[in-house]
This record gives structure tokens, C-alpha cells and sequence, in this order.
């Protein structure tokens, strides 16, 4: 019963896939929502029974689930399953989008169900590889390119990340995630273990620097797959930094302030390019960029104070329970909302969108102010008498800036011609909302139930704690925005929008610049230059250049006269040889 | 003959199941396809039957050998040890699948007769070499390969055939001669000397320990022809032009096998790690295929015509087998020992698939394999479990590899194997990952966009299909099952315990 149980969240996706492979279609397409449910029930009756043992199976797979992994297993079942309502009509068009759609499903399970590297890292390589294809479906030039940067991120990650996961293995007590999280405390290698983790998962939350594929891949994916990705697969590098760092073992404290900078600097830099953005999708995922920070922040705040380390652990986690099914109903909504017609399903819609921007602002009531709220009071229990928790406030008001912003640019979305034709069928139509709104009712009732749960030492926030903390960075922020609206008005000033995936375009025009500037100034230089960046085709071509150049090598080698030259003076050796014992006297 | 004794006999009947398939094929008619196939998988099905005797025999504890004098003083011995018997477990599953695909392959083909007989004798050769008991044995039968082998490469007979053929002969048979030399000094200096015997080497490490290392400079470069370890890789590249199932043969059990297995075994059964550790010849040889892992990967990476990449990729992967031999620990060993059977299923299902590539669509270069994924998806499914292997992705059996090489390095202290294990996997990722992209992710040429899929009828011969869905399939269960008990990971670990305790 318990190998049902736990091994079900696992093999059920997987045979959904098969299912959907031989029998595609409208009749089997509903199977997509229903894969995550055996996760949802595992996450939900808890480890009741123990995880059973598999010597046979891999490297000896070991299947944990502790309070932390709970909360994250059961965020990523509801979001999978809300989207798997959403992703029926990509998967009944092509065939191949369901079969990568369950297999990163099983990955992202299989990574919070694992407790052994070898099968973490498998699930997480499998989870990365299979998510490829959810970016790709639309095969347009931009989801093209949105999928070569994301693969090439992904592999660099996967590399670091086995480099990092072989230097801690060597002095491990075993493969267990404690055992490498002990033995990354105690390498000699610490540091370099510990940069190659953080880099390695750094990729997959999106830490600044390394979040360039991110705002080109999330919203390149149809809106289903972006719910996925920005709400529960994102989540995968925050699970490998709990796991694996030495959090609770040691104090970090120079990783640690490096962390806290960088988290800060993502949910600042996040929220300022979204600020930019035109395309509600892009801006969306520049958001998912910067709530990272806040929990890259408080990874780091962990890194400093082993003794309270599981408390910010576990505040970590609810935020990101928080932000998962905010961000997934926030692209759910952006997706809808062209196949929605007008009318009070518009009107819903937008509502959802208004509730789950006040959540990722921290208005009072809302998920976010508990999850903020306990987050604060992590910060304070970790680093008493710092400012963090001021600095985290004030990135509030610029998280309540973008959400206003997105609301603006939902609002002039205009429904495509056919959606409002098709929406004469209210109650299918009425229907196809019920997932989402429940998913809308589930951001406001889990994160102030599972926090108490997972958290019984922090006091839970009183009401006017609440209104005082929470409610200032939404009023500010509204404030601003309507100053901001204000000012445009008036004067008309239009802010550049900041290209989508900021660092790869960034590099792509400064080398198309020097390219320009030098044709210009030093034509000779100019060519070399243009052939040293083209890309990966003129590094093909120059590999190329140099392969027949050893290729006629090889064929000189290989002629008559040389291997005959060579036969023969081996030959000699031979004789010499065969003479040997002579010349020793055997 | 005298007593027949089961014991003494199962080596030579082993070799039997492909030496008499031969001489009968040899004898057959071309036009007589049906007896031709029924002796072909007859043999091959009597070879695993016989494996599978062997294997529970030794299992049991009995031991195998048979032995004649060959020469005053030198004997001719086929003996079951446990690093020969993994090697003839791969070298009999890997011929049954390779004998059916040859079959569907050749179809209608020309000079049918003379290819299956060289094909039988190439399989007995490598069993031969398999179970060489002693280094005479092994040349013996190492230069039989050389032979039988040249008629399979020329096969086609056309000018490029005759050019690989020639460049295959050429670097064979110097590094055949290159062998003798090392075998006849050793004779020299330390009279018969077997495998696992390594008390007569021991004796002379005092008194002639630079002949000792020179003697296995011969030998490995004798090998190392064979093993395509760079610089002397060149001939691997030019002899792809051979029919697909013999690439399958060559590139997975029998060729360059051969030679990575003749080091296995110099290293281990011959010297024995720790005398090869004193002599420090390890560290050479770990540096050697350091070098060869990364120049085949970056050779392969410009490589349009498929074959070709995956002839520069063989020599990359077989490569780790030599770093396995070079990372003198429990986890290393393991990793070279179980890369062995790794790299020969997952590079033989590539060749099929390559093969099917051709014979159905027509398609050899990579520029051309835009979408054939809709049109050949089981055996494109079987290309890219195979490639996820080469690269090391979890859960295939190439990741096992690359799991224990790593640690095994860090374990001997020479943590900068794994720099090297993650540069070969990036550059595998950067030339097998776009190929995956281009088959499954592209629309076929001339395929309009919306237009209903093209035909999926390239698909319906079992014989071409069947091996390599198998294989493809077994690359994914052998990782998957790594820690079962028959596992060859779990087989390579039990055999490095041995060699690393003696």
C-alpha cells in the first residue's frame, strides 16, 4: 500500500503519457489534470506511511517528504492540475505536447519526492530537458530562441550542479541529501561545492545574471505551460538550495551576504525592467523574477544563522506557496483572458487579477501579508536588529508599481473576434472558468493554513500587525502609480521598454555595435571580429576549417607509401625484437 | 580427441557457434537466403544460450579452461575469468541483435555470403579475444579480427570503401606488428607469462622495470590503434563507409572493443594495477584519454554526415573506458569496466539507427534529419535515449558511467578527471542535443505548415526495427535497474573489487 502511495505520484504521470501517446484526443485529454492528483493526495495525508525502500531500482532510490517538501509538493500538484485543465487544447492539437508536459510534471514531483541525490538529480535533469519542449511548442522564431538560450542554461546548470554534487559525494557518508548537505559543511572544498550549488540552481530560480533565459522562456510557452513554469518549476532550485546547502549545519556568513545582495538586487532589478515591459506575459515573468529575490534572500539569510536555519527554511517554503499559485493565476488569468469574451467572465477574470496582484504585493488579508508577515519575522528571528525586513517592504511598493502596470495592460486587451463568437455557450464557458477560480480561492485559504502548520514557534501575525506592516507598500504603490499615470498624461513621457531577456539581447547588440563601429573605423579587424561572434555557425565553420585541415593530415597518413614506411620499420623492430633473446643471453 | 569434459569444452564451443556458421555460409549459395538466415540465427541464438550456461556456471563457482600446447612453451588457452566473461556477455547479445538488423539490412543486397561469413568470423575472433587466456592467445586471435574484418569495411567495393578499407589496414596491422614486438620482449624477459598470474611480472620489477614500462608502451599502443585513442584514431573516421551493421559490430563489440579491452586487461590481468601504479604508467594513460575524450568531441561537433559524428564519437567514449583503466579506485575501475557494456549498447543502437536513416529515407547528413522523428518515431525514440546516454543524462546507462569515472577520479585524487568528464558532456550536449532538437522539433522538408503528416510507412521491416528499439530500450533499463543484482553495474563492481584487492 505505502509503495501505492508513493510510488503513484510518479508512475501515473508516466503511464498518462503512454495513454496519451497511443490514445490522443478529446476523450483522453482530461487525463492531463488528473496525472498530479496522486501528488496532491501524498501531499495532503502527509508521510503517514514510511517511504518504501528500492535497492533494485537505480542507485537506490530514497523517496522523503518533510513539512517543507509537503507544502511545495502540494503548490506544484494544484498548479499542474489547474493547468492541465488549460493545457487540453495544445495537447489535443499536437501530438508530442502532452508526452513533454507529463514528463516534466514527473520530474518537478519526483525532485520534491526524492531524498538522495542520484534520483534528484535525475528528476531534475528530466524535469529541465522535457520542459524544452513546453517552450518550443508554438515553433516561433521567438520561442525558438527563447528555447536555444533556455537549453543552453539548462545544460551549463545540470553541469555545474553534477560538478558540485561529485566533490560532496566523495566525502559523504552516503547519498542521502543530509549526508551531502553534511558533507558540503565539512569538505575541504567547501566553497567551491557551495558556489557550484549556488550557480547550478541559481539558473532555474532566476537569481539576476543568471535569469536571462527566464523572461525569453516563461512567456514564450503557451499560457498553461507558463503557469507551470513560473508557479511550481521555478520552485525546483529553491528545493535543491534547502536540501543540499549546509543550512542549519554551519554559518556561511560570506555566502551568506552574497546571497542576501543578490536576492535584493533581483527583486529590485525584476521589478524595475517589468516596469518596462509591454507584453503582460514578459512582465509577468520579470515578477516571478524578483519574488525569486525575496526567496533567494532569505536562503541566504538562512545560510547565516544555522541555529534558526529550519524556521527561515520553512518560511521560504510558504512564501513560495504563496508566489506559486499567485503567479499561476495571474498567467492563467493573461491567458484567458483573449478567449474570454466580454461581460462579467471579463470582469472575473480581472478581479482574480486584482486579488492575486494585492497577494504579490502583501496587501493585508491576503496571502501575501501572511506569508510576508512570516517571512519578516524569520528575517528578524535569523538577524535581529538589521534592516532587511524595511528594504523588503519598500520592494513591496515596487511589486504593488507592477501589478498596477499589469493591471493597465490587461485592461486594453481586446477578446479575439472567434472567442467572443463561441462564447454564446455560457455555461461551458462558465465552466471553463470553475478551475481557475478555485485556484483564486486556494492563493487566499492555503497560505495562512499551511504556515502555522510548518511554522509553530513564530507567533501568528495579529490584525493591526497586518494593516500596519502590509498596508503601507500597497498604498504607496497605487499612490505612485497614479502619480506616475498623472505625469504621462500630462507630459507624455514614454519610458523605452527594456528588451525581453535584457542580458542576451544586451550582448547581442554591443557585439552587433562593435561590429558596426569597426567596419566603420578598421575593416580588416572588422571581418576577423564579425567571424569570432557570429554565433555558433561561424564557430562550426571555423571547427570546420581546421578539420580538413586535419583530415588532410590523416590522409597523408593513411596513403600506400607512409603505411607501407610504417609496416616495414615496425618490421624491423620485430627482427630486432626476435633477436633480443640472443643479445640477453636467455 | 581426448576426454570431453563440459568444462574444457564450453570455451571452444563457444567459439564454435560463429566459427561453423561460417565455414557453412562460406559453402552456401548467395540466392539461398532462407538457410543462410536460419544458420546465422541459429548460431547466434546457440552463442547466448551458451553465455547464459556460463554465466550461471560461474555463478556456481565452477571455472572453464581449455589449453594446448601451441608452441614449446607456449600454450594456447581459453579460460572464463570474470572480466572476459562480461565481455562475452555483451559481444553474444550485441551479435543476436546485430545478425537480425544485418539481415533486414542486406535484404536484396549483393555479395551477400561473402559478408555474413566474414561477419561470423569477426564474432569469432572477438570471442577468441575474449577469452585469450595469455597474450599469445589474444594476438592470435586479434589478428584474425584485422583479417575478417577488412572484407566487411571494403564491402560496397567502391573507391571510398577501398580507401577506408586501406586506411583500416594499414593502422591495424602496424599496430598488430607494434604488439608482437611487446609480446615477443616480454616472452623474452619473463618467459610465458598468463593473465592473472602476476607473479612472473612481480619478480622483475627490481631488476628490468624500464623494460617493463617500455614493453607496456608497445602494448598499448599496439592496442591503442584498435582503441582509436588519438593520435592514432585516424583510420575510424574513413572506415564508417561499411554497410551500418558492420559500423553496429565495429564501433560497439568488435573492433575498437577489442583494443579497449586488450588494455583492460594488460592493466589488470597482466601487470595488475598495483604493479602498474609503481611503474607510474597510470597517470600516461589518464592523460592520453583526457586528451582523446576532448579532441573526439570537438572533431565530432563539425561533422555533418552522421556516421562520421558518431565515428569521432566513438572515439571519445571509448576513451572513458581508458580513463577508467587510469583512475586506479574502487569507483573508477567500476566506471571503465561497466563503460564497456555501456558504450557498446548505446553506440550500436546510434548505428542502427543511422542505418535505418538511410536505407529508408535516404538521409545521411544531419542538415537532412529536419522531423524525421514524425516519420520514424521508434526508431528515433531509440536514437535519442541513446544520445541522452552519450551525453550522461540521468536515468541512462551513460550517466552510471559518468557518475563512477567522476567520483572514482576525486576518490584517487586526480579530481581534475571530472573538469574533463563535464567539458566531454557539454560538448556532447552541443553536438548530439541540436540533433534531438532538428529530428523531434522541425517540420519535415517540403512539409507545408498545417498539412497533415507525412507517411509513418518507414517503419514496417521488424528485422531493422526490432534490434534497435531493443538496444535503445535495454540503454534506458540498464540504468534504470543499475542497482539490481545482475546489473552490469553491479557485475563491474564486484569484478574492480577483485582488481582493485589483488
Amino acid at each position: 500500500m505505502n509503495l501505492v502511495l508513493w510510488l503513484s505520484p510518479i508512475l501515473v504521470p508516466l503511464t498518462v503519457g503512454a495513454v496519451l501517446t497511443l490514445r490522443p484526443g478529446r476523450g483522453t485529454s482530461w487525463l492531463l489534470a488528473a496525472a498530479p492528483a496522486p501528488a496532491l493526495l501524498l501531499a495532503v495525508i502527509g508521510p503517514v506511511l514510511p517511504a518504501p525502500e528500492l535497492p533494485w531500482l537505480l542507485l537506490e532510490p530514497r523517496l522523503a517528504l518533510d513539512g517543507v517538501g509537503r507544502v511545495l509538493l502540494a503548490l506544484t500538484a494544484l498548479v499542474w492540475i489547474v493547468a492541465g485543465v488549460y493545457a487540453r487544447s495544445e495537447a489535443e492539437q499536437r501530438g508530442g505536447y502532452a508526452d513533454w508536459w507529463l514528463l516534466s510534471l514527473t520530474g518537478n514531483i519526483g525532485l520534491l519526492l526524492s531524498d538522495d541525490i542520484l534520483t534528484f538529480y535525475t528528476a531534475f535533469v528530466v524535469m529541465t530537458l522535457a520542459a524544452y519542449g513546453l517552450v518550443v511548442h508554438t515553433r516561433t522564431v521567438a520561442a525558438r530562441r527563447a528555447g536555444r538560450v533556455y537549453l543552453v542554461l539548462g545544460v551549463a546548470g545540470e553541469t555545474l550542479l553534477l560538478a558540485g554534487l561529485l566533490l560532496a559525494a566523495t566525502d559523504a557518508a552516503g547519498l542521502r541529501m543530509n549526508d551531502i548537505a553534511a558533507a558540503v559543511a565539512g569538505s575541504a572544498n567547501r566553497d567551491v561545492i557551495v558556489g557550484l550549488l549556488l550557480a547550478g540552481f541559481g539558473i532555474k530560480a532566476g537569481v539576476i545574471g543568471l535569469h536571462i533565459w527566464l523572461p525569453l522562456a516563461h512567456p514564450a510557452a503557451p499560457f498553461a505551460a507558463s503557469a507551470v513554469l513560473s508557479g511550481a518549476m521555478i520552485k525546483a532550485g529553491l528545493v535543491g538550495w534547502l536540501r543540499l546547502l549546509p543550512i542549519g549545519e554551519v554559518a556561511l556568513p560570506g555566502w551568506s551576504q552574497l546571497l542576501v545582495a543578490l536576492g535584493l538586487a533581483t527583486a529590485v532589478l525584476g521589478v524595475a525592467i517589468g516596469l518596462t515591459q509591454r507584453s503582460p506575459k514578459v512582465l509577468l515573468a520579470y515578477s516571478s523574477v524578483s519574488q525569486m529575490g525575496f526567496i533567494t534572500l532569505l536562503v541566504g539569510v538562512a545560510l547565516a544563522a544555522p541555529e534558526v536555519a529550519p524556521v527561515v527554511a520553512a518560511a521560504a517554503a510558504v512564501y513560495a506557496l504563496h508566489h506559486g499559485i499567485a503567479k499561476a493565476v495571474l498567467f492563467l488569468a493573461v491567458g484567458l483572458l483573449p478567449r474570454t469574451g466580454a461581460g462579467w467572465r471579463r470582469n472575473a477574470l480581472l478581479g482574480g487579477v486584482v486579488a492575486a496582484g494585492l497577494a504579490l504585493a502583501g496587501a493585508p488579508l491576503s496571502s501575501g501579508a501572511f506569508a510576508k508577515a512570516w517571512m519578516k519575522q524569520a528575517i528578524d528571528l535569523a538577524l535581529p536588529g538589521g534592516n532587511l525586513t524595511r528594504l523588503a517592504s519598500l520592494a513591496a511598493v515596487g511589486t504593488t508599481l507592477l501589478m498596477v502596470r499589469l493591471l493597465g495592460l490587461l485592461l486594453r486587451t481586446q477578446p479575439t473576434p472567434e472567442s467572443s463568437t463561441a462564447g454564446g455557450d455560457r455555461s461551458r464557458a462558465a465552466a471553463r472558468l470553475a478551475p481557475w477560480a478555485s485556484l483564486v480561492v486556494a492563493m487566499f485559504a492555503l497560505a495562512p493554513l499551511a504556515a502555522p502548520a510548518l511554522l509553530p514557534v513564530l507567533a501568528p501575525p495579529t490584525a493591526s500587525s497586518l494593516l500596519r506592516e502590509a498596508l503601507w507598500p500597497v498604498v504607496v504603490g497605487v499612490l505612485l502609480a497614479a502619480g506616475a499615470a498623472l505625469v504621462q498624461r500630462r507630459i507624455g513621457v514614454r519610458v523605452p521598454e527594456v528588451w525581453p531577456g535584457d542580458l542576451v539581447v544586451l550582448g547581442e547588440r554591443v557585439v552587433a555595435g562593435t561590429a558596426r563601429g569597426l567596419r566603420a573605423a578598421a575593416p580588416p579587424i572588422a571581418t576577423a571580429f564579425s567571424r569570432a561572434t557570429a554565433g555558433p555557425q561561424a564557430a562550426a565553420l571555423a571547427l570546420g576549417r581546421t578539420d580538413e585541415g586535419i583530415d588532410r593530415l590523416e590522409d597523408r597518413l593513411t596513403r600506400w607509401r607512409t603505411g607501407g614506411a610504417m609496416v616495414a620499420l615496425v618490421a624491423i623492430a620485430v627482427t630486432a625484437a626476435l633477436l633480443l633473446p640472443d643479445l640477453t643471453g636467455r | 580427441m581426448p576426454e570431453l569434459d563440459l568444462n574444457t569444452a564450453l570455451p571452444v564451443l563457444l567459439l564454435l557457434t560463429s566459427l561453423v556458421p561460417a565455414a557453412v555460409i562460406f559453402l552456401l549459395a548467395e540466392e539461398q537466403e532462407r538457410p543462410r538466415r536460419i544458420v546465422n540465427m541459429a548460431g547466434a541464438l546457440a552463442k547466448v544460450a551458451l553465455t547464459g550456461v556460463l554465466i550461471a556456471g560461474v555463478l556456481r563457482g565452477a571455472e572453464y579452461e581449455w589449453r594446448r600446447a601451441l608452441l614449446p612453451g607456449i600454450d594456447l588457452v581459453l579460460r572464463v575469468d570474470p572480466i572476459p566473461l562480461l565481455f562475452v556477455t555483451l559481444s553474444s547479445l550485441l551479435w543476436l541483435t546485430t545478425t537480425m538488423y544485418a539481415i533486414g539490412y542486406l535484404e536484396q543486397g549483393e555479395r551477400r555470403s561473402r559478408f555474413f561469413g566474414f561477419f561470423s568470423l569477426c564474432v569469432t575472433a572477438t570471442i577468441g579475444i575474449a577469452l585469450a587466456g595469455n597474450l599469445v592467445t589474444f594476438l592470435l586471435f586479434y589478428e584474425l579480427l584485422t583479417i575478417a574484418t577488412y572484407p566487411l569495411v571494403v564491402h560496397k567495393g567502391d573507391r571510398k570503401a577501398l580507401i577506408g578499407g586501406r586506411a583500416y589496414l594499414l593502422y591495424s596491422v602496424t599496430g598488430g606488428a607494434v604488439l608482437l614486438v611487446g609480446i615477443a620482449w616480454l616472452h623474452a624477459l619473463a618467459g610465458p607469462v598468463e593473465f592473472l598470474d602476476y607473479v612472473p611480472l612481480a619478480g622483475l620489477v627490481d631488476a628490468h622495470a624500464t623494460s617493463l614500462t617500455w614493453i607496456f608502451v608497445l602494448l598499448v599502443a599496439g592496442l591503442g590503434v584498435k582503441t582509436a585513442v588519438v593520435p592514432l584514431h585516424g583510420w575510424l573516421p574513413k572506415a564508417m563507409v561499411a554497410p551500418a551493421p558492420v559500423s553496429s559490430l565495429l564501433h560497439a563489440v568488435a573492433v575498437v572493443k577489442a583494443g579497449a579491452y586488450g588494455i583492460v586487461r594488460v592493466v589488470y590481468d597482466l601487470y595488475g594495477l598495483a604493479l602498474a601504479q609503481e611503474l607510474q604508467l597510470l597517470t600516461p594513460l589518464l592523460v592520453l584519454a583526457a586528451v582523446t575524450i576532448v579532441y573526439g568531441s570537438l572533431r565530432a561537433l563539425a561533422q555533418d554526415d552522421l556516421k562520421r559524428r558518431l565515428a569521432y564519437s566513438t572515439v571519445s567514449q571509448l576513451s572513458y573506458i581508458v580513463l577508467g583503466v587510469g583512475i586506479a579506485s574502487l569507483a573508477g575501475v567500476t566506471g571503465g569496466l561497466v563503460h564497456l557494456i555501456h558504450q557498446g549498447i548505446q553506440k550500436v543502437t546510434l548505428f542502427y539507427c543511422a542505418g535505418n536513416l538511410s536505407k529508408q529515407l535516404g538521409v545521411t547528413r544531419i542538415s537532412q534529419m529536419r522531423g524525421v522523428g514524425r516519420r520514424m518515431p521508434l526508431t528515433m525514440g531509440a536514437f535519442t535515449v541513446a544520445a541522452l546516454g552519450m551525453i550522461g543524462i540521468p536515468p541512462t546507462a551513460g550517466f552510471v558511467t559518468k557518475w563512477h569515472l567522476g567520483l572514482g577520479g576525486l576518490q584517487a585524487g586526480q579530481g581534475w578527471v571530472i573538469w574533463i568528464l563535464l567539458l566531454s558532456s557539454v560538448l556532447n550536449a552541443a553536438y548530439f542535443l541540436p540533433v534531438i532538437g532538428r529530428i523531434w522539433f522541425l517540420r519535415p522538408e517540403g512539409e507545408e505548415a498545417g498539412a497533415p503528416t507525412m507517411e509513418r510507412d518507414h517503419e514496417r521491416d521488424p528485422w531493422l526495427v526490432l534490434p534497435a528499439v531493443a538496444t535503445g530500450v535495454s540503454v534506458l533499463v540498464v540504468g534504470l535497474l543499475a542497482g539490481a543484482p545482475l546489473s552490469p553495474l553491479n557485475w563491474a563492481a564486484s569484478i574492480a573489487g577483485e582488481v582493485v584487492g589483488s
